[in-house]
C-alpha cells in the first residue's frame, strides 16, 4: 500500500498580521508628524542623505512600513517600494507582535536577536534614537520605563506635539 | 538567570596545541583547499612566522598559491582588490589569514569579493548582505586578543571617504582556527600586554551585556580564569610557552563568547577612540574598563560580583563580602591595569594614550554611532560618553 503524505499548508495569523500592519501605519504616520516638529528628531536627520529610505518589515516580506527622507523632513511612503537603504526585519510575526504589544522593549528584541538590522549600522543607531523619541510619544511613561532602558525626556511643550501626533499626524496623516 | 530567549552560534572548528600547525594540510584537505593563499603582514614574516607556516606544508603535497605580506595595519580596500587579484591570477581555492586582527579581517573582506565574483567591496558592506557561503578560510592568530579567529566581523577602511565599513555575516566564519604557541612567542611585553586587555574586555563585556546566554558566559568565564593567571605571566616572560598558548586559548573563548553575548559601551568608547584619535584598540579597552564597569554598575552589580571568582580566584572571591564583590572586581581590573604600567607602561588614561583634550567631543559624537551601544546595559547619550571621556582623560 501506497503511504499518502500530502503538502501542508500552513494557515494564517489574520488578527496579529493585521495588529502589526495598524501599528505600522500608525509609525509611519506619527514617524511624519514627529519630524516636523521635535527638534531632536529633526537634529537626527539632518546627518541623513535626501532620499534616504528605512524600512521595517516582518519576515519574509510583509508586513512592511517604508519612510523616506524628502526635503527635509520624514514621509511616510506606505507598505510597498521594494527596497530601502536600511532595513530593520522582525524574524517573526509573533516577535513583531510581542514588540508592538510592548509586552517586549525595544532594547530586549535587539538583544534576544528578534530584530535584525540590514544596513549602515551607524545609520540604524540614529534611526532607534529617533524611535525612541517617537515611542516616547506613543506610550505613556510606565510602558516606556518598561521597553526602554532610559526614557527620553519629556519636556511640557512637548506634550502639544504629543497632541498634534494623536490628532492630526496618526488619524490625517498630517 | 535564563534569558527568555537567546541564539548561540559557532561553526569554527579549532585545533589548539603542540605542533598544531603541523596538521593544516590534513585539515585543508578536508575543506578540499588545495591551493591556498597566506595572507599576513611584514612583522609576522618578518618574526620568521611564515617560515613556519609554509614548513608546515613539507611533504604535504600542497602547493601554496602565494604569499601575500604587505597587510598594513588598518586594512583598506585598495589592499583587498590587489589580493583578490593575486587569488585569482594564481588560481586559488582557500584562504590562510597569518596574523593579528589586520590581516585576518583583510581575508575576511577578500573572501567576499572572490567568492561573490564582485570588485566592488561595498556592495557588501553592512550586515547581513551576504547570501552565499564563501571558500574556505583558516586562520592563524599571532595575537592572542581580537579573538578574530571565531567572529563574523571584518573591519576594513576606506580612505577615499575617510570612512570604516564593517561587514558582519555568518558567512564570514573561518573554518578553521590554529592556535600553535609557536605563533605568539615572540610578540613584544607592550602589544601583549594591549592585546591580553582586549581579550578581557571581550569577556568581560559578553558576560554584563544585554545579549548575554548560558552558553556565552560559561565561554567568557573560562576566559577570564585564563587570563586571570596567565596574562602578567606572558607580559612579563614572553617565551613561556604555556602561558602563551593559554592566552591564545583565552582569547578565543573570548571572541566566541562576544560575537554571540555582543560588547557594549567598553568597544563603542574603543572604537571611537581608535577612529577619532588613533589609539590603539587594546589600548583604549585597558583604559575604558574599569571607568564603563562603574558607569554600567546599577545594571550590572551581580554579573560584576560573578566575575570575582574567575578573576581574583577562589580565595579572593571567599574572603570578599557578597556586597563588595562588584566593587572587587572593578578594584582588581585597576590593579591589574597598574601592574600591566609598572611592566610595560601600558597607558591607563587618555593623556598617557596621547590623545589632545580637544577631541573628546568627536570621540563622544562617533562613540554613540556604534553598533556595540545597543548591547549596553545602560542607555548613553552624548552628554553621558563625553563624561565618561573626561573621567578617563587624566
Ligand atoms: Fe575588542
Amino acid at each position: 500500500m501506497e503511504t499518502s503524505c500530502l503538502l501542508v499548508k500552513p494557515g494564517r495569523k489574520r488578527f496579529k498580521s493585521l495588529v502589526v500592519k495598524t501599528v505600522f501605519l500608525i509609525l509611519g504616520r506619527s514617524f511624519h508628524a514627529a519630524s516636523k516638529l521635535d527638534l531632536d528628531i529633526k537634529k537626527e536627520i539632518e546627518t541623513w542623505d535626501e532620499g534616504f529610505k528605512f524600512m521595517m518589515k516582518v519576515f519574509p516580506e510583509s508586513p512592511s512600513m517604508i519612510v523616506e527622507k524628502r526635503k527635509g523632513i520624514l514621509v511616510y511612503r506606505g507598505s510597498k517600494g521594494g527596497s530601502a537603504d536600511l532595513t530593520i526585519i522582525f524574524k517573526s510575526i509573533e516577535s513583531a507582535f510581542l514588540v508592538f504589544t510592548a509586552q517586549c522593549g525595544t532594547c530586549r528584541a535587539f538583544a534576544e536577536s528578534r530584530v535584525i538590522v540590514s544596513g549602515d549600522i551607524s545609520k540604524a543607531m540614529s534611526l532607534v534614537r529617533c524611535l525612541n523619541i517617537l515611542q516616547r510619544y506613543l506610550f505613556p511613561l510606565f510602558i516606556n520605563r518598561f521597553i526602554l532602558k532610559r526614557p527620553p525626556s519629556m519636556p511640557w511643550y512637548k506634550q502639544f506635539i504629543r497632541a498634534y501626533i494623536y490628532l492630526l499626524g496618526v488619524p490625517f496623516g498630517l | 538567570m535564563l534569558p527568555s530567549y537567546y541564539e548561540f552560534y559557532n561553526p569554527v572548528k579549532i585545533i589548539s596545541g603542540e605542533k598544531a600547525l603541523d596538521n593544516l594540510p590534513y585539515e585543508l584537505n578536508r575543506l578540499q583547499v588545495t591551493r591556498p593563499l597566506i595572507i599576513t603582514d611584514k612583522g609576522v614574516t618578518d618574526a620568521g612566522l611564515v617560515k613556519t607556516v609554509i614548513r608546515a606544508f613539507a611533504e604535504s603535497g600542497i602547493i601554496l598559491g602565494g604569499v601575500y605580506d604587505d597587510v598594513p595595519s588598518d586594512s583598506s580596500v585598495t589592499v583587498v582588490n590587489d589580493i583578490a587579484g593575486v587569488f585569482r591570477r594564481n588560481e586559488c581555492d582557500g584562504l590562510i589569514a597569518v596574523g593579528g586582527g589586520s590581516p585576518i579581517d583583510t581575508a575576511k573582506a577578500v573572501n567576499i569579493l572572490v567568492s561573490e565574483e564582485g570588485d566592488n567591496l561595498f556592495q557588501f558592506a553592512g550586515h547581513d548582505v551576504l547570501r552565499r557561503p564563501l571558500k574556505p578560510l583558516v586562520v592563524i592568530p599571532t595575537t592572542a586578543g581580537t579573538g578574530s579567529e571565531v567572529t563574523y566581523v571584518a573591519v576594513i577602511a576606506d580612505p577615499s571617504r575617510k570612512v570604516k565599513m564593517s561587514f558582519t555575516s555568518a558567512y564570514l566564519y573561518p573554518r578553521l582556527a590554529v592556535l600553535d604557541p609557536r605563533m605568539t612567542l615572540s610578540i613584544p611585553p607592550g602589544i601583549t600586554a594591549a592585546t591580553g586587555m582586549d581579550a578581557l574586555s571581550h569577556a568581560m563585556e559578553a558576560v554584563t551585556c544585554l545579549q548575554k546566554n548560558p552558553i556565552s558566559d560559561a565561554l567568557a568565564m573560562a576566559s577570564i580564569d585564563l587570563i586571570g593567571k596567565n596574562l602578567l605571566k606572558v607580559v612579563a616572560h614572553g617565551r613561556d610557552e604555556e602561558a602563551r598558548l593559554a592566552m591564545s586559548n583565552a582569547a578565543c573563548l573570548a571572541g566566541a563568547a562576544f560575537s554571540n553575548s555582543m560588547v557594549g559601551l567598553v568597544h563603542s568608547l574603543g572604537h571611537a577612540a581608535g577612529g577619532v584619535a588613533g589609539v590603539p584598540h587594546g589600548v583604549a579597552m585597558s583604559i575604558f574598563l574599569p571607568y564603563v564597569f562603574d558607569y554600567n554598575m546599577e545594571k550590572t552589580a551581580p554579573d560584576l560580583a560573578r566575575l570575582l571568582l574567575p578573576f581574583g580566584g577562589p580565595e579572593e572571591y571567599a574572603n570578599t563580602p557578597p556586597a563588595h564583590r562588584a566593587r572587587r572586581t572593578i578594584e582588581l581590573i585597576r590593579a591589574l591595569r597598574q601592574s600591566l604600567y609598572d611592566l610595560c607602561q601600558l597607558p591607563r588614561t587618555l593623556k598617557e594614550a596621547e590623545v589632545s583634550r580637544d577631541k573628546l567631543e568627536a570621540i563622544a559624537r562617533t562613540a554613540i554611532n556604534d553598533g556595540s551601544l545597543t548591547f549596553n546595559p545602560v542607555e548613553v547619550t552624548y552628554d553621558d560618553a563625553l563624561l565618561l571621556l573626561r573621567e578617563a582623560y587624566d
